[in-house]
Formats: structure tokens, sequence, C-alpha cells
């Protein structure tokens, strides 16, 4: 600032300056020119008689011993200046000794002239002794042109012009200094503005970069994630084949007649294959949820009292060498999200822990309000700027390194001996907390610990339904009035699922396409609920059948059933609030309970 | 009229001839009389002058002149053949600033109290004068018209003209010192 303010005063005064200097310059030419005019005259004055003594002391020998010769040489000498038109000597007695005239119209005195030197028109004339040590020899007379008045006024005419020029120059050069100074000023600003943008292009190629870095991870996930999605779908029917016969089996066995022993075997080899099962189910139901693709049913969470109604499982979890602190925030906001899935992450998280901590060590977990901002969504994936409910699990144990730390969401990822861990731990939190529309943030460090946080999204509004505990009772059964149409098209399900219902005492229908589903909705009036797959063959799928079939029977039920959730009846994996739907593989106890919930109490 | 002055000739005879011959013989040598007697005149006019002139291209020591008042003397040896040319031409005038004197004298001596000393024919001979103020702050001038011994000047005559001849050793022997003005318009210099 302080520059360009000097800058500015220079460029203020630079043009002034000039102007004063042009013309101190001309007054002083022309005090030059007068002075000039003025000893012009006087000099050349001097300068003939100069030359008319060096002309009398050369010549007074010559003169004195009457060398005309010799005379003559030193007259004709005097050619060279240019000016001298007559140079003539006398002798004492003031007759002519030798002449110089420069041409023959010119002519010189006949005689020696009075001593003189004065100005005459336009020359001078000048007579003046020769004399040898004070003795009167003779007489020396030149007449040398003076420059005339004219040619001299065009001189100093010059030399004005001359200083005028100077002056143009001093003033032109002043005011490009100030123009040039001007555009320098311009020039900095510029750069200064080219390198701020500069930055800030730097910082968005940072940004940007750190984005595409997270939109390739986030690729990489939904990608591993449709895989496994595919693969446990059809683990998921499978199992429903294997488990669903195997409990059919199950019950029937009960009414067989067989001895004790042959009853226990065969109850334990049953129990052995449904327990296989189910670990099997658990299994897929984390690949699922991984790959977003688990159905949720969220409800509006208090995440205090969740994390509060976990410690004792945790503290069974983790044993007596781990200390669980936990930090619970006051006035926490609620979050919508499925309950079950979320004790299942911070349950997978406190396992990690606990196997980061083989000595003991501390876990703590902590709930809080964050506020996101833009700046800091925009450096990440599929994200919006809000309020959300924190959960921050941290241990301080082996933790990780970066390396690790990349592949630390990815399924079958594991850092844990074989047979220790599916690596599908922490692929579950990284789904739950995305389906849930959350984000999850993990950082880790060799030899310090490991925190991670993930932030789900405020939930605004009244508490939809408030969490109710299961009685324990056995499965509600059906009876025969209720009519239940079964569409599936896998034939396996089909018959295993018609088993299950017919068990419970229902009344079942069954078809394996839409087209024929809808050709028993026109002839059975008596159908109370249409149990559907959400995929189906045929042009007209789940959702389309359900719709179809409200139009035809209004008062009917539907419960949808699949391995995983669709776009049809699942929005961003959640479900819609009217929907009902049981995932495979279910069990019969599932079956039931969903059922009854569905149509109501028997006989109302 | 050759034919007229051939029959004049072969009337008169031989004596006219001699006659006419001996007439012009007297006139020619009349006329050479009074000629060669104008041309010693103009020559003599000419060195006077030149005598006269001499001084203010010589620069004689501190103890040429007895005081600081004392005049410039001309000294003429001999029979001066100037007569009254040099008294009329010095008339009023000073020469280096100091007022003239002209001096005859018969004979030169080492004392002599002479600037300038022109030795012309006398009963001395010219080589004993010259000899007399030899080393002594005197500028000698000769004619050689006059007398064989050169003095420092030595007037001679050529192409009709008077030049000079300068003996610039004897000028050192006499601790004089000669314009170079003056050697420049010199016939001859004897070197140092």
């Amino acid at each position: 600032m302080t520059e360009t303010g000097r800058h500015g005063g220079f460029e203020r005064l630079a043009p002034r300056l000039a102007i004063g200097m042009a013309a101190v310059l001309l007054v002083a030419g022309f005090a030059i020119v007068l002075l000039g005019a003025k000893y012009y005259r006087e000099r050349e004055v001097a300068d003939g008689e100069m030359q008319a003594q060096i002309l009398a002391s050369a010549v007074s020998a010559a003169l004195a011993f009457d060398d005309r010769r010799g005379g003559q040489e030193y007259v004709n000498a005097l050619e060279a200046n240019r000016n001298v038109q007559v140079a003539a000597v006398y002798d004492a007695n003031g007759d002519s000794f030798v002449v110089y005239t420069r041409s023959t119209d010119i002519a010189s005195p006949g005689t020696a002239p009075t001593l003189r030197s004065e100005i005459v028109d336009n020359h001078l004339d000048i007579a003046m002794p020769v004399q040898q040590s004070g003795t009167r020899l003779g007489t020396v007379y030149l007449q040398v042109l003076i420059e005339p008045a004219g040619r001299r006024l065009i001189r100093y005419g010059l030399i004005a012009l001359f200083l005028l020029l100077t002056a143009l120059v001093v003033a032109v050069l002043g005011i490009s200094q100030r123009e040039l100074a001007k555009v320098n000023t311009e020039l900095e600003r510029r750069a200064s503005e080219l390198a701020q943008s500069n930055e800030k292009l730097q910082i968005q190629i940072e940004h940007r970069e750190k984005a595409e870095a997270a939109l390739r991870h986030s690729q990489k996930m939904e990608a591993i994630g449709q895989l496994i999605g595919g693969v446990a779908h059809d683990f998921n029917n499978l199992l429903q084949i294997i488990l669903g016969s195997l409990q059919t089996l199950k019950r029937r066995g009960a009414r067989w007649n067989l001895d004790l022993a042959d009853s226990q075997e065969f109850h334990r080899f049953i129990d052995a294959g449904i327990g296989g099962g189910e670990r099997a189910a658990a299994l897929t139901h984390q690949l699922l949820a991984f790959s977003r693709r688990q159905p949720l049913a969220p409800k509006t969470v208090d995440l205090n009292k969740l994390v509060s109604g976990m410690s004792d499982l945790l503290r069974r979890t983790l044993g007596e060498s781990i200390v669980i602190e936990t930090v619970l925030s006051g006035g926490l906001w609620k979050a919508h999200i499925d309950p079950n899935q979320l004790e299942n992450a911070v349950l997978n998280l406190a396992v990690n822990a606990r196997d980061a901590m083989p000595n003991g060590g501390r876990l703590s977990i902590e709930t809080a309000n964050a506020y996101l901002d833009e700046v800091y969504v925009r450096e990440h994936d599929d994200l919006s700027p809000g309020q959300y409910v924190v959960i921050c699990v941290a241990d301080n144990g082996v933790g990780m390194t970066q390396e690790t730390l990349a592949k630390a969401f990815e399924p079958f990822f594991t850092t844990k001996d074989v047979g220790h861990g599916t690596g599908l731990g922490l692929s579950q939190v990284y789904g739950f907390v995305k389906q849930s529309g959350g984000h999850i943030r993990i950082e880790s460090e060799p030899g310090i610990g490991t925190t991670v946080r993930f932030y789900l999204p405020r939930r605004f509004g009244a508490d939809q339904q408030n969490e109710v505990g299961k009685p324990d009772r056995p499965p509600p059964a059906g009876s025969i009035d209720e009519t239940i149409l079964v569409v599936e098209d896998e034939n396996s399900v089909r018959i295993s699922s018609v088993g299950m219902l017919r068990e419970l005492g229902y009344r079942v229908l069954d078809a394996t396409d839409g087209h024929r589903a809808l050709h028993f909705l026109e002839g059975e009036p008596g159908i109370r609920l249409l149990f559907t797959d959400v995929g189906l063959p045929g042009g007209l799928n789940g959702k389309q059948l359900a719709d179809k079939a409200r139009r035809l029977r209004p008062a009917i039920k539907v419960l949808f059933t699949t391995g995983y959730a669709r776009d049809a009846i699942v929005h961003r994996g959640r479900l819609d609030p009217d929907v009902a739907l049981i995932a495979k593989p279910f069990t019969y106890e599932a079956l039931a309970e969903k059922v009854r919930e569905i149509l109501g109490e028997p006989g109302r | 009229m050759a034919a007229e002055i051939s029959a004049h000739a072969r009337k008169w005879g031989p004596a006219v001839i001699a006659l006419a011959l001996g007439v012009a013989a007297l006139a020619a040598a009349t006329l050479s009389q009074a000629f060669a007697g104008e041309g010693d005149t103009l020559a003599l006019e000419v060195k006077a002058t030149y005598l006269i002139k001499l001084p203010p291209f010589i620069t004689w020591p501190g103890d040429a002149f007895p005081s600081s008042v004392s005049p410039f003397t001309l000294c003429v040896v001999g029979q001066d053949p100037f007569g009254d040319l040099l008294d009329k031409a010095l008339a009023g005038k000073r020469l280096i600033d100091r007022p003239v004197a002209v001096l005859r004298i018969d004979t030169a001596a080492q004392d002599s109290p002479c600037q300038v000393m022109y030795v012309a024919a006398g009963p001395q001979p010219a080589v004993k004068s010259l000899q007399a103020v030899a080393g002594r702050p005197v500028l000698t001038v000769t004619d050689s018209a006059v007398d064989g011994a050169k003095g420092i000047v030595n007037f001679i005559l050529r192409d009709n003209h008077v030049r000079l001849e300068i003996d610039q050793a004897g000028a050192i022997r006499n601790r004089l010192e000669i314009s170079s003005k003056l050697l420049s318009v010199a016939a001859s210099v004897t070197p140092k």
C-alpha cells in the first residue's frame, strides 16, 4: 500500500517536474543566446586582434630585413582561416610590404592604415604595429569576416529548437514515466489477483482430488456390494428352503411314534441343521447389510437409551480386562434408524476393539450432536450438510496402518487369524450407516488406537411408534377359514412356505406367477392375505400384483418377502410405512408372528 | 638604311669608327660609374637601416651595460662608410628601450663600450678588431664587401639584395642570444 502511495506521489510530480525543468532550460537557453550575442563581437574582435598580433610578431624579422618571400608566406598562411579576407604588412614608412587577399576583387589599403580595431559592416578591420623589443618596424592589417547577424540568429534558433526538443523529450519522459507507473501498479494488482485465483484453483483441485478419491472408493464399495448382494440373495433363497424344510420336518417328527433314543437323535441332527442354517443366514444378513440391500425397519431411536441398554451385552462380550466408558450427551437428538442394525454395528465395533486390545484397555462410547457444514460435505461423497447424531467408539489398542485403514471397510478383509473373523464386521457398519443416510469416519494410528465415528441424520418430528418388547409365547396359529394365497416362482421356496402356513393351520392356495395369482383372486373371494415374493417372472412383479389385488379386493392384506430389498417396495433401503415385509430366510416363528400381526387376532 | 650607313662608313673610314667607339666607351664608363655609385649608396642605406634594426632581435647579457640608464652604444670602427645616415636614422630614437649613442673609433679595444660594433676598413685590420672584443657582449657586424673577416653578422649582397650571414658560434662566444626570427631570415647560419 505504501509502495502504491509513493508511486502515486511520484506519478503526480513527474510531469510538473518535467515542465519545470523544460521552462528552466528555455530561460537558461535564451539567457545564453543573449549573452552570446553580447560577447560574440567582443570575442570576434579579440580573436582577430590575436591573429594580427601573431602575424605581427612572426613577420617582424622578415619585415625588418626585407625578406618578402618569408613575409609572403606568413600572410598566405592566414588563408587557413576562412574568415580572413585581407592580410597585409606595411613597413615603417607605411609602404606595402606583403599582401594576401582571399579573392582578386577584394582590395587592400595602398598604404599603412591607422592603427585600429573596429567592426565595419560585416567585417572586422584590424591594424596593429609590428614591433620588436619596443622598436616599431611596421604595420599589419587584417580584414576578417564576421558571421552575419541573420546567420547567427539561425544558429541561435537552432539552439532554441534543440532546447525545445530537449524540454519536449523530458516532458514526454515524465509523462511516460507516470503512465508506466500506472501500468506497473495495474500489473501488480493483476498479478496478485492471478496468484489469488491460482491459490483458489489449487484448493479446488485438492478438494476435487479428495472428492474423486472418495467417489472411487464408494464406487468400489458399490461394485463389491452389488456382487455380494446378488450372491447373498441366492443364498437366502437356498437357506429358506433348507431352514423351512428342517423346521417342518422337526414339527412333523414330533407326531411320529419314534422311541426315545431315536427321537433324541432325530432332534439333535435336526437342531444342528437348523443351527447351521441360522448361522449361515446371519452371515448373509451381514453381507446384505454391507451391500445395503438388507431391508431396514427404521424407528425413531434415542441413541443414549440404546447405548445404555447395550451395556450388559458389551460387558459380556468384552470381558473383564477391558474398561468400558460411556459418555452420553445431554439433549441428544433422535435418529431415525433400524435399532437392531445399530446394535449390531456397535457390537461389531466393540468386538473389533476387543481384538485390538488383547492385554486389556479402554473402550469408550460417546454420543453427541454434530453439524456437518458445506465445506466438510463437499469433500465426502454422497452426503448432505445438516444436523447429525454422532456415536463415537474409541479404543486404545494396537491401531491400524494407513494401508490397513484404506481397506478396513472392504468385505472379507480381516487382520484376524483364520477362523477368528469373517471380515464383515466393519463392512456391516459401513453398509448400515450408508444405507441410513449417514456418514462414517475412521481414524487410527498404530500403537495409539482406533476411533470410529458414525454420523446418523437427525430425526425431526414426533416419534412414530414406541418400541414394543416381544412377549415370549408360542407361535400364533391360524384357522382353516383364513385363506392365504402364496405367490413364489421358486418351487422349493413355495413348497416350504406353503408347508409352513398349512402347519400353522391356514388354508393355503399357491401360484407360480402374477397372472395365475390374479386368476385365483378373481375366483376365490375368501382370500384374506396375499403373500408374494417381490421378484416374479411373467411381466408382473410383486408390487404390481399387490396393486391389482387391492383394486379387486380393497380389504385384502399383503405380505411381501424377498431375498433383498428392491426399489419396487423399498426406497433407499427403507420400507414404505404401510408395507409389510418378511425377509428371507424367515423362521417358522417369525412367519407365524408376521402373518398373525397382519391379519389381526383370529375371529376379528 | 643599312646600305646608307655602310656607304657613309666606307666614305669616312676607320677614323670615324675610332671616334665613335671612343665616345661610346667614355659614355659607358661614365654611366657605369654613375650607376655603380648610386647602387653603393642604396646598399649603404639598407645596411645602415639593417644595422639599426638588428638590436631588437638580439638579447644582451645583464653586464653588457654599465648601468640601467647607460645608453645603447653603436660603434663604427675605422672609416665610417655611412656618413650621416646613422645619425639621421637614429635621431630621437631608442633601441631596446635605451637612448642611442653612435661612437666612431679608430681601433677596437677590449674595453670599448660598444653593444654593436660595425667593423669598417681602417688602420686596424678587421680581424684584430674582432679579436679585441671576442668573449665580450658585443655584436660584431662586418661587410664582406669591405673586408674578408666576418663578424657575428656579416652583410652580403645576393640577387641584388643585402642579406645576412650569421655566426651562431660567435654569438655564443660573446654571450649573445639571437632571435630565431632573425635566424629565419638569414641567408646562412653557422651553427653552434
